[in-house]
């Protein structure tokens, strides 16, 4: 393993984590708090005769029970307005909410929803993307015409989000190639599954209320609290304790509304706590299903000569965060190659699944495993080595992107190379092995955040931010900055995060964002209070302000160590007069240029400020009678820029790896003929566990590229979980003879491509 | 509803009379009820604590498993994990370490799962089962106890007290092997448990199939007295039995035609893995260990 230069720390979090000192938000307990539960819909398309919670309001012990017509009637969502806190008239997938209760006791809770009657009318269920899309296709949103939205989004009645984005002329360029190959693949939809269920608690005092909850992303849940229940946001405080995961499930804006206006008309505090099934079907995040056809004209030589590329994305019910899907997905289906001439169109398509949301990478894994496993396939039909083939291909610095943006320092090219020889890719291997590589990129997203720095006069700090931390890692890194800006250590520190009536804004544990930009920010904070220091020194020692070094707690004349003064003692003179208080957020780089290619719905993810590449090479032992697939071996090369804390670095790459073996292998939303999902609990839907782990090697290729976050610092939160998948499917279609098709490649699914494979060959001879 | 902790064997079977329901490690009770799947029965007797039912026996005829055993207490008892490896194999699979920690073999037999991972390597090794209650005891061939899923021929009062298992010959050997997707918290997609004995010159003269996940209960057979029959004939006779005598369903975890198809390689590799033993070869336990996810080199 590449160890990267920095110092290795242990997070501030771990400690109480690890011996059970910390408290989550299920672990909170307020004076008379009362229970919630929700009655969802249990079906994924109907019309709504009749719903009557007469009976459970009449329970003793039963203090709430809320429907639509008990909330503002507000439709919400970031990018297209199609949803409302609870169901109204129409449900449109099984895991939407009918009706909430608050209640004594979970048994009372239960009996209320027992007690609620439904009727409902069936509607025809949506169940299949490529069929939502059918012009006499059921509307999931007959009014979708009357939905305010994003203006810059193309939708058409099942269609939410259409993009197209075009380069050159792809006539031409198929005219000019030598072979052209087509793909199909699907993938199916999977889950975040945090191990924390989702947990939230709210609590009214006046016209104020403290909330709770197991979110990423504290300041988006408050907008959606103040959108929904229509209050302004100094009424809404969000704290969030420590969280138990959430891999991009717990983004946006889910149940605090519900929770918050049980515990108003309660008059109680009210707490939500999650069961697994609810965690599986309730939440607006699930990683999208995806059809591609995907098609490639190249040169004999290897040169990619065009590109086209159709997806069909599965939005879900409604459409959340994934307004941005298609663009994204788009850009991952084109892949960081050399495309002179292209056409890729992607259509966010309404059905009756849950919603579709950000989760980890959302679209980067299911796209990068079918453009890579199209890429095995265009270098197999040209007799080109994979490996060479992406030597070829695929970009570098100062070379033009599938969509005309030219790259600054960028490193794939170091990552192909450190992937393959940590793999050991050419090696001899039995016959029933094989490596497969692929390489995959994801944005820095440049977006504001803030964060104070102050230092009281007994020379301690804390740092407060409105970072959020989700398990990454990325806040606890924020001390590492602080201490270096100003000279002093990192355990000098304490983190006050996740509440947003005490930090500045910030997007939230979302799109790897943290340490880019709240780094940025804590940076900028504690270099004031370093500039105040220097001065309070500068007068102290008698030397000009310009001339004070800050280092190991000491400030000290630069050239003349001996004159110098502690940190905590100028804090201590500090506390007497100007305090140490230092707040930022800096100045959050621009979108680089692009040039030559034209968008439809263009959401400005075209052009990526910093991005990251990763090449992951696998080595996949395959058992040809049960098609079962065995991961042996990980080879990882990524491009994060500068990796500030190689601890929290490596546990993100092996925690991603793994969550992509899942995703190749063994997850996966199955659902019935109604649309309802089979495998909503983790007997079923199937996460790899430690003892599945093979060994995963890690090679950071640390470049410099422009426009990165603190030190050259870029993301690594979903980077990791982009190619692995990719990787497992290539040495899957090594070991049998051509690609499966459908992810995840179960066993099953893997044995259905061998026994295709026989067959074919058994009817050729 | 009551809960009544038992002490001994009597306090419990008196309770069994009064109409209560056993909890042991409660693996399957608990988690069923807590799904949904079962309530909890009105009347609980626990009888974790009776400690006559918890042993490992060695008896002139072979070896007593009381009905508290753990899987954890299996897995790692050397004459099991050696002369009876083929349980082993079996023990050392279910769930967590803590599921191994409570879980019993006597609740893995009683709750009848046709996924339960003991039953197969127990039928082969021709395992008879010894139930009580307040008016005497039963013996019978353990294959003879499911009535289908989740459902036994002992009556409500009966408590399973022992598994008996007879002294296996010289030259016998057996292994258990199951299809899995992970390596861990996980269930039976299909398995099959196999026993062979063996003739000095390495041909089979017994053996004996069971079959996991592919009928409503754990299906075996067993041919004796065969003569020149090599080992990979008999692999053969293995999965030709599983692929004849499976009637499996699908669900969400595979296919009918997947499992149809795999029980048959898993009784293929268990005869195989179990010759090997037959033959003198340690072959580790668990075998699915041994040999990859669910798979045989």
């Amino acid at each position: 393993m590449t160890t990267a230069t920095a110092p290795r720390f242990v997070r501030a979090d771990g400690p109480d984590k690890v011996t059970g000192s910390g408290r989550y938000t299920a672990d909170l307990t307020l004076t008379g708090m009362l229970t919630a539960k929700f009655k969802y819909a249990e079906v994924s398309h109907a019309r709504i005769l009749r719903l009557d919670v007469s009976a459970a309001r009449a329970l003793p012990g039963v203090f709430a029970v809320l429907t639509a017509d008990d909330v503002p009637d507000v439709r919400f969502g970031g990018f297209v307005q199609d949803r409302t806190l609870f169901a109204r008239d129409v449900v449109r997938f099984e895991g939407e909410i009918l009706a909430a209760v608050a209640a004594v006791d979970a048994a009372t809770a239960q009996r209320a929803l027992n007690a609620i009657e439904v009727e409902y009318e069936a509607l025809p269920v949506l169940n299949d993307v490529e069929a939502a899309l059918a012009p006499d296709a059921t509307l999931v949103h007959p009014a979708w015409e009357g939905y305010g939205g994003v203006p810059v989004l193309v939708r058409d009645r099942n269609d939410a989000a259409y993009t197209k984005l075009e380069k050159g002329d792809v006539d031409a360029g198929m005219a000019e190639a030598d072979t052209v190959v087509h793909s199909r693949y699907v993938a199916d939809g999977c889950h975040a599954a945090p191990i924390e269920p989702r947990a939230v608690v709210a609590q009214w005092e006046g016209n104020k209320v403290t909330i709770w909850s197991s979110t990423q992303v504290p300041f988006d849940a408050r907008a959606g609290v103040c959108e929904t229940l229509e209050l302004p946001a100094n009424r809404v405080r969000i704290i969030v304790p420590h969280l138990g995961g959430g891999f991009g499930g717990k983004c946006g804006f889910h149940f605090e509304a519900h929770v918050a206006a049980l515990a108003r008309a309660a008059k109680r505090p009210v707490r939500l706590v999650f069961t697994r099934r609810e965690e599986f079907i309730a939440p607006d995040k699930r990683r999208e299903g995806i059809v591609y056809e995907l098609e490639t004209g190249v040169k004999a030589d290897g040169t990619i000569t065009a590109r086209r590329a159709w997806l069909a994305i599965d939005n879900g019910a409604y459409t959340t965060d994934a307004g941005f899907f298609s663009q994204l997905a788009t850009m991952h289906a084109l892949g960081p190659y050399r495309i002179p001439n292209l056409v890729a169109e992607a259509h966010l398509v309404y059905t009756n699944h849950q919603p579709s949301g950000s989760v980890r990478a959302p679209t980067a894994p299911q796209s990068c495993w079918a453009l890579e496993s199209h890429t095995d396939e265009v270098a197999r039909a040209i007799g080109m080595d994979p490996v060479d083939f992406r030597r070829k291909n695929a970009v570098d610095t100062g070379v033009e992107g599938p969509s005309g943006q030219v790259y600054g320092e960028i490193g794939v090219q170091q990552c192909i190379e450190a992937a393959a020889a940590g793999a050991g890719y050419g090696q001899e291997l039995p016959d029933d092995e094989a490596i497969g590589l692929a390489i995959g990129w994801w944005p820095s997203f440049s977006v504001p955040s803030g964060a104070y720095v102050k230092v009281d006069g007994d020379g301690t700090g804390q740092i407060i931010t409105g970072a959020q931390e989700c398990g990454t890692g990325s806040v606890m890194t924020l001390r590492q900055l602080a201490a270096d800006e100003m000279g002093m250590k990192p355990e000098d520190f304490e983190l006050v995060y996740q509440d947003t009536s005490v930090a500045p804004y910030d997007m939230g544990a979302t799109g790897s964002q943290t340490l880019f930009n709240n780094g940025r920010a804590v940076v900028a904070a504690a270099g004031q209070v370093a500039e105040q220091l220097k001065a309070l020194a500068a007068d102290h020692l008698e030397a000009s302000p310009g001339d004070i070094v800050l280092a190991d707690g000491q400030a000290s004349v630069a050239g003349t160590p001996s004159k110098s003064v502690a940190i905590a003692e100028l804090a201590a003179i500090a506390a007497g007069g100007e305090l140490l208080i230092g707040h930022g957020s800096g100045t959050p780089p621009g979108p680089p240029p692009i040039a030559g290619s034209s968008c439809v719905g263009d959401l400005g993810m075209t052009a990526w400020v910093a991005p990251q590449f990763s090449c992951h090479a696998v080595r996949v032992k395959l058992d040809r009678d049960t098609g079962v697939a065995r991961v042996l071996h990980v080879s990882a090369a990524h491009d994060s820029g500068t990796i500030i804390n190689p601890l929290a670095a490596q546990g993100q790459v092996e925690g991603a790896v793994l969550m992509g073996i899942g995703q190749a292998l063994t997850e996966g939303t199955r659902y019935d003929d109604s649309g309802n999902q089979r495998n909503a609990g983790l007997l079923e839907y199937k996460l790899q566990t430690c003892a599945d782990a093979p060994p995963i090697d890690i090679h950071f290729v640390e470049i410099n590229t422009p426009d990165a976050g603190p030190r050259g610092a870029k993301g690594l939160a979903e980077a990791p979980n982009v190619a692995t998948a990719a990787a497992i499917a290539n040495a899957l279609a090594t070991l049998a003879g051509r690609p499966v098709r459908q992810l995840p490649m179960t066993a099953e699914r893997v044995w259905e491509t061998l026994q295709a494979a026989a067959t074919e060959q058994e009817d050729g001879q | 509803m009551s809960f009544t902790i038992a002490t001994s064997l009597d306090s419990a079977l008196a309770a069994l009379a009064g109409g209560a329901r056993p909890i042991a490690g409660g693996t399957d009770l608990v988690v069923g009820a807590r799904h949904g799947k079962a309530p909890l029965p009105q009347d609980l007797v626990a009888i974790d604590r009776i400690a006559e039912l918890r042993h490992i026996t060695e008896t002139p005829a072979g070896i007593s498993i009381g009905s508290l055993t753990t899987h954890h207490d299996i897995e790692t008892h050397p004459l099991l994990t050696s002369l009876y490896a083929g349980l082993a194999d079996a023990s050392a699979l279910v769930g967590s370490p803590a599921t191994r920690n409570v879980g019993t073999v006597g609740g893995n037999v009683m709750n009848a799962s046709p996924a339960m991972d003991t039953g197969a390597p127990l039928c082969v090794l021709g395992a008879e089962v010894e139930l009580r209650s307040v008016r005497g005891t039963r013996r019978f061939p353990l294959k003879d106890l499911w009535a289908g899923p989740g459902r036994t021929h002992a009556e409500a009062d009966e408590l399973c007290v022992a598994i008996h298992l007879p002294r296996p010959a010289d030259r016998s050997g057996s292994a258990y092997l199951r299809l899995e997707y992970r390596r861990a918290m996980e269930i039976a997609v299909v398995g099959a448990a196999a026993a062979v004995n063996l003739a000095e010159d390495g041909t089979v003269t017994d053996l004996a199939i069971a079959i996991t996940a592919v009928a409503p209960t754990i299906l075996s057979g067993r041919a004796t007295g065969l003569v020149g029959v090599s080992v990979d004939a008999a692999a053969e006779q293995a999965a030709a039995f599983a692929a004849a005598q499976a009637t499996p369903i699908s669900d969400v975890r595979a296919s009918e035609a997947y499992r149809r198809h795999t029980v048959s390689v898993m009784a293929r590799r268990a005869l195989l893995a179990a010759a090997r033993r037959a033959a003198g070869e340690h072959v580790p336990t668990p075998l699915n260990r041994t040999t990859g996810i669910g798979a045989a080199s």
